[in-house]
């Protein structure tokens, strides 16, 4: 086997990646008895956020009222955990590898300031799709899929399919 | 929600079936106690062992920060007392039966004990300082001359300090949560682990780091140890205290008490500290900051919890 650089550049072979993403994923189902998920934590941390500031609001919404208010506790959550825990596995894997850099990673050709704004606006429009599409890449596509979800299947395709279109319409700012 | 039905000749509002005394101000006392009692611990015992050249952040730094930690906690204990006006009353009498009356008595002597060790390295850290005053620059240069003198009585009082935070809620005897004398030493520890990740933060000197880094992980593994026996001796206990260590093994306080305590505030900070000091780089404000974080979130977790518990049923 190889010896790992420590200067920063190693990355796992994508494969092997997927297939302990795989083994996580099937390891959560039995432990946690959920699937993973990320927009779901956002989610619950943004209901819980707007239940402090205006309850009033939560109650009358018919979206945040499936999720926070009454005896809803949208913070104790499988999912809000796991993202933590993914933060932290995160940073770990960066100190391991000697990753841990504050940087902004853009083509030559654009400035870190164009790189930030289209990465907000689209997340913005991806959170707004998980909301629709009742969940992200890992919540709909991947667990979904994983139990033979027939939406898991058509979140994937429509995910990756609309990715392809966006980039080809937007590839100027990356060549 | 959760309902109970019981019937008790005993039904006083705030008291029975649960407190509701103890709001965020005192578990935010306790967190800023045992962070003052901690770093001034390493300042006394730094100094006596004649280190202060080497760890300058732990000696002269970091206590700098102790006068206002303690007096912001002292204010806050100041708000949680009903009868406000009546506070001074605490120091008309010495109860040693009386664990709140120790904790007036400790911080009397701490507070102004602190404010001296402070006063006396300003003009090395501010050269510019000028203390106006002759009388005052006299009490400097005897202050500067007896620091071990000084530095004793502080370490000691630093110990008893700490261990205070956790008495006052163990010598509460009808909550069982908090009814165990293994409160006093492991509020003690995590106070320590607290005053050395604020040292960690601030200190530029790799070496003082490295040495406080050391510290910190045999604390973080102290305290896990005591975490560990403090359940196992409830689950070795009477149905209440099994009842108090269940919230905790299962109960309403699993997730965040292992979450942001166990995992986030003690084991993972204790890692990474570890990698650090196998010469990996990591950004120290992770590692301290979750320690702080872990050290405030526990208190908070112990006092709503304890009040929870019970023996009435």
């Amino acid at each position: 086997m190889k010896k790992i650089k420590n200067d920063g550049s190693f990355y796992l072979n994508p494969y092997l990646g997927g297939v302990i993403l795989g083994t996580i994923l099937l390891l959560s189902f039995y432990i946690s008895g959920r699937g993973l998920g990320a927009s779901g934590a956002v989610k619950n941390t943004v209901a819980a956020t707007v239940n402090v500031i205006a309850p009033q609001h939560v109650e009358k919404s018919a979206y945040y009222s499936q999720f926070a208010g009454g005896d809803n506790k949208p913070m104790s959550n499988w999912l809000v955990f796991e993202v933590l825990g993914v933060l932290a596995g995160a940073f770990l894997s960066g100190v391991i590898f000697n990753r841990l850099k504050l940087k902004v990673d853009h083509s030559p050709k654009i400035t870190s300031r164009r790189r930030l704004i289209f990465a907000v606006l689209g997340g913005v429009i991806f959170g707004f799709g998980t909301q629709l599409a009742r969940g992200c890449t890992s919540g709909a596509a991947l667990s979904g899929m994983a139990v033979l979800s027939y939406g898991g299947y058509i979140t994937l395709i429509a995910i990756f399919g609309t990715a392809f279109v966006a980039a080809w319409i937007f590839r100027k700012n990356w060549i | 929600m959760r309902e109970e039905l019981f019937a008790s000749g005993r039904n006083i509002p705030n008291i029975d079936p649960y407190l509701e005394i103890w709001h965020w101000q005192i578990p935010s006392y306790l967190f800023l106690g045992g962070l003052a009692a901690g770093i001034l611990f390493f300042a006394g015992v730094f100094t006596i062992l004649g280190k202060e050249n080497k760890m300058p952040t732990t000696v002269k730094i970091a206590p700098l920060l102790v006068p206002f930690a303690l007096i912001l906690g002292l204010f806050l204990l100041f708000l949680d007392l009903k009868h406000k006006l009546y506070f001074w009353q605490l120091y008309t009498t010495i109860r040693l039966e009386s664990p709140m009356g120790w904790g007036a008595w400790v911080l009397m002597i701490m507070t102004p004990l602190s404010i001296i060790w402070s006063a006396s390295y300003v003009r090395e850290i501010f050269p510019n300082w000028d203390w106006k005053f002759k009388f005052l620059k006299t009490f400097e240069t005897w202050v500067i001359k007896n620091r071990i003198l000084i530095a004793w009585p502080m370490a000691i009082y630093a110990v008893i300090l700490g261990i205070y935070t956790g008495i006052l809620l163990s010598a509460f005897n009808a909550r069982p949560l908090w009814n165990t004398s293994i409160l006093g030493p492991l509020f003690l520890v995590s106070g320590m682990s607290t005053g050395a990740a604020v040292i960690l933060l601030m200190s530029k000197d790799h070496k003082e780091r490295k040495i406080m880094g050391r510290i910190d992980i045999l604390l973080i593994l102290v305290e896990l140890f005591f975490i560990t026996h403090m359940f196992m001796g409830f689950k070795a206990g009477s149905e209440a205290s099994i009842n108090a260590a269940n919230l905790f093994l299962g109960g309403s306080f699993t997730a965040p008490f292992f979450a942001f305590v166990v995992i986030l505030g003690l084991i993972f900070p204790a890692i990474l500290e570890i990698l650090e000091l196998r010469g990996y780089k990591v950004p120290v404000i992770v590692p301290a900051i979750l320690i702080l974080l872990g050290g405030l979130i526990f208190r908070f977790l112990i006092v709503e919890a304890g009040q929870i518990t019970k023996y009435l049923y």
